[in-house]
């Protein structure tokens, strides 16, 4: 059963947390945010909080709400992930000024993310949107395992039996995401780290993108020597069990 | 200079099975679960054996240390065992009516397995390890079982834990994991689940992958049996993995203790298809009330030549040989490390043991090391213990030592 408090953590730091990362791939994106100096803050009470960032074409978030301009508040988690889902509409506690930031650039900054995160298969036929897509893909991804890790019980039973370490996981010829194993808390970092303790291999985009998209068994895939292990393999295991019930919430 | 091996035919077959076998070779012979890294490095089908060596494919022979992940115990093809199984399969194997041999093999156990009243035959290791814990919840009316980290008793649903693909809360609720080695944890969970706790399993030490393995502390054996006498708990013995390479009336009896029930399957007829699970008296009306059963546990032939093998072990008082064998590797292994100034980890019983270059936490560098093994014809895992077979000879183990030897050598030249 999906665990709506868990689901707010991912919908938060993976799903909304991927917007920077469009951002930097997506021209169509940062031209909608080109202008705009603006932050906006979400408040999940008994869940996460984190702040979108947004700086003339540059976008970031930061945990906490401190720094917002608009901020929204959610009395509970599945209203924050009907927010994301589109059934509720939330209403700023603050900022109401800056209200059409939120319905002119921020609804189509979300609407953009959804059509490179539930992309159509003539969509993908364009080499670029591919690329997008599935590197945004790969964002979400990586950020979502550390979420389920942290707060999901199954995930957490696999981060109670991961080593403390960084897993690398990798696209070959693309980009890597590091997840930080401290003390059975995971943490993804998207900034390269040159040592690492294991690692996850992804031959290319295709077949990163294949595996994503379910069409490929990564089992079958080590087989083949499209998917490379390495280092301490425990951890690769605990971490693909978690990456199991990342699709399990993303479905 | 050692030839490395070409594996063209592995690679080709497995893209072959891959189309209509899950996974293409799947669970701990397939190259994911047994860690073939880098996949370049390892064979992936084997043509034959005989003795101490397996042939691949492509045609390389190679010492094999896994020896089928434990069953080969005597040598491939051992003459004794194949001409006992051979001469009954003339006379029936899969019938209609059991063959006696299965009385004799009962008999064979009782008087070999010091812990063993009666016998009970399967196939697998894990069919006598889940018919030990449905005999002790059946016998103690209770659910719980204890586990030590780091354990495998099998894939049935109550061995796998709660993020294992297929498996739901409700296989695995009763499951309390605590720390190998860790007496006062079993204390605690003795008296926080008072009256509840129906088994303690575990293997004789800790053989689990990824860190070197551990024998039982002083001392540890003796107290886990008295708290399961006190607590009216019944103690399961997983002697599968490591079953007559220690001790050839059981592992229990290495460490000075009695199971109430204890599993073998792996070295049991060298590498015929039995399993068995022995017990004490007093479990055996219970099992007998159990509805527990499958098509081709009663054949013959296994029967046979798990006699012929029990025997066989016993004449040439095989886990002393063993470990003799292993402890000759051992030395020579570490020797050769130390040469080139890597500290080898050589853990657990030497007829059972495991390696793990302790210099580089990560394991890459010993991965590296694995697969330069591998590449020159010495079958090691990476990260699973390893077997010793009764036929392995000491031109085996000089051989074995020189190709380790040149693949330290290679990684030392590779990040110097």
């Amino acid at each position: 059963m999906k665990d709506n408090r868990t689901l707010s953590y991912i919908n938060l730091f993976a799903i909304l947390g991927a917007i920077p990362k469009l951002c930097q791939e997506c021209d169509e994106a940062r031209r909608l945010i080109e202008n705009d100096e603006i932050s906006i803050g979400f408040s999940v009470k008994n869940g996460p909080r984190a702040t979108l960032i947004f700086d003339k074409g540059e976008c970031k978030m930061v945990e906490g709400i401190e720094k917002c301009n608009i901020k929204l508040s959610f009395s509970k988690p599945e209203k924050f992930n009907g927010m994301i889902d589109g059934t509720v509409t939330p209403i700023p506690s603050k900022g109401f000024t800056k209200i059409g930031f939120l319905l002119k650039k921020f609804i189509p900054l979300t609407d953009l993310l959804s059509k490179y995160l539930r992309a159509s298969e003539d969509d993908l036929k364009d080499e670029k949107f591919f690329k997008t897509s599935t590197l945004v893909m790969f964002y979400v991804i990586t950020e979502a395992m550390s979420q389920i890790g942290n707060q999901d019980k199954v995930g957490m039973f696999s981060a109670s039996n991961i080593v403390d370490g960084i897993a690398r996981i990798t696209i070959k010829g693309e980009e890597s995401a590091y997840i930080v194993c401290d003390d059975h808390k995971l943490k993804t970092v998207h900034l390269h780290i040159d040592d690492y303790t294991s690692y996850m291999e992804f031959a290319d985009i295709n077949l990163a993108r294949a595996l994503f998209d379910g069409k490929v068994n990564a089992v079958s895939a080590v087989g083949l020597g499209n998917v490379r292990i390495g280092g301490m393999v425990s951890m690769v295991d605990n971490l693909n069990r978690i990456l199991d019930r990342v699709s399990y919430y993303l479905a | 200079m050692h030839k490395i091996n070409d594996y063209t035919k592995s690679r080709e077959y497995f893209i072959r099975a891959e189309k209509v076998i899950p996974s293409g070779i799947y669970g701990h012979q397939g190259p994911a679960e047994g860690c073939y890294i880098p996949i370049e490095a390892f064979p992936l089908f084997s043509e034959r054996a005989q003795g101490s060596y397996i042939w691949d494919v492509d045609g390389n022979k190679f010492i094999d240390y896994m020896c089928a992940y434990g069953p080969n115990i005597l040598g491939y093809n051992d003459p004794d065992v194949d001409e006992a199984a051979a001469k009954q399969r003339k006379k029936g194997d899969c019938t209609t009516l059991p063959s006696t041999k299965m009385i004799e093999l009962a008999e064979l156990l009782v008087d070999t397995v010091a812990s063993a009243d009666w016998a009970f035959f399967a196939k697998n290791g894990n069919d006598v390890t889940t018919l030990a814990i449905m005999t002790a919840r059946a016998y103690t009316k209770r659910k719980k079982i204890i586990f030590f980290k780091g354990y495998y008793h099998g894939v049935s649903p109550w061995t796998q834990k709660i993020d294992y693909s297929g498996i739901i809360e409700e296989d695995i609720v009763n499951n309390i994991y605590l720390d190998w080695n860790d007496f006062q944890a079993v204390e605690e969970a003795f008296e926080k689940y008072k009256g509840q706790i129906a088994a303690v399993i575990g293997q004789p030490y800790m053989h689990g992958n990824f860190m070197d393995n551990q024998m039982p502390e002083k001392d540890f054996w003796q107290k886990v049996r008295k708290i399961c006498t006190d607590n009216d708990t019944v103690l399961v013995i997983d002697d599968v993995r490591a079953g007559f390479r220690m001790d050839i009336a059981g592992s229990d009896h290495y460490f000075g203790f009695e199971a109430d029930l204890i599993c073998f399957c792996k070295a049991l007829a060298n590498g015929y298809n039995v399993s068995a699970l022995c017990g004490k008296e007093f479990l055996k009306n219970t099992v007998s009330g159990m509805s527990y059963t499958g098509s081709y546990w009663l054949s013959a032939v296994p029967f046979a030549a798990a006699i012929a093998c029990i025997n066989k072990m016993k004449k040439i008082n095989c886990p002393k040989i063993l470990i003799e064998k292993g402890k000759m590797l051992k030395d020579g292994l570490i020797a050769s490390a130390n040469k080139y100034g890597y500290d080898l980890h050589v853990t657990g019983i030497e007829s059972l043991f495991y390696l793990r270059i302790a210099n580089d936490p990560s394991l890459m560098l010993h991965q590296e090391w694995i697969a330069e093994c591998v590449k020159r014809g010495v079958f090691f895992t990476n990260h699973h213990n390893h077997f010793i077979n009764a036929s392995l000879t000491e031109k085996d183990i000089k051989q074995t030592v020189e190709i380790a030897d040149e693949a330290f050598s290679v990684i030392k030249n590779r990040h110097s």
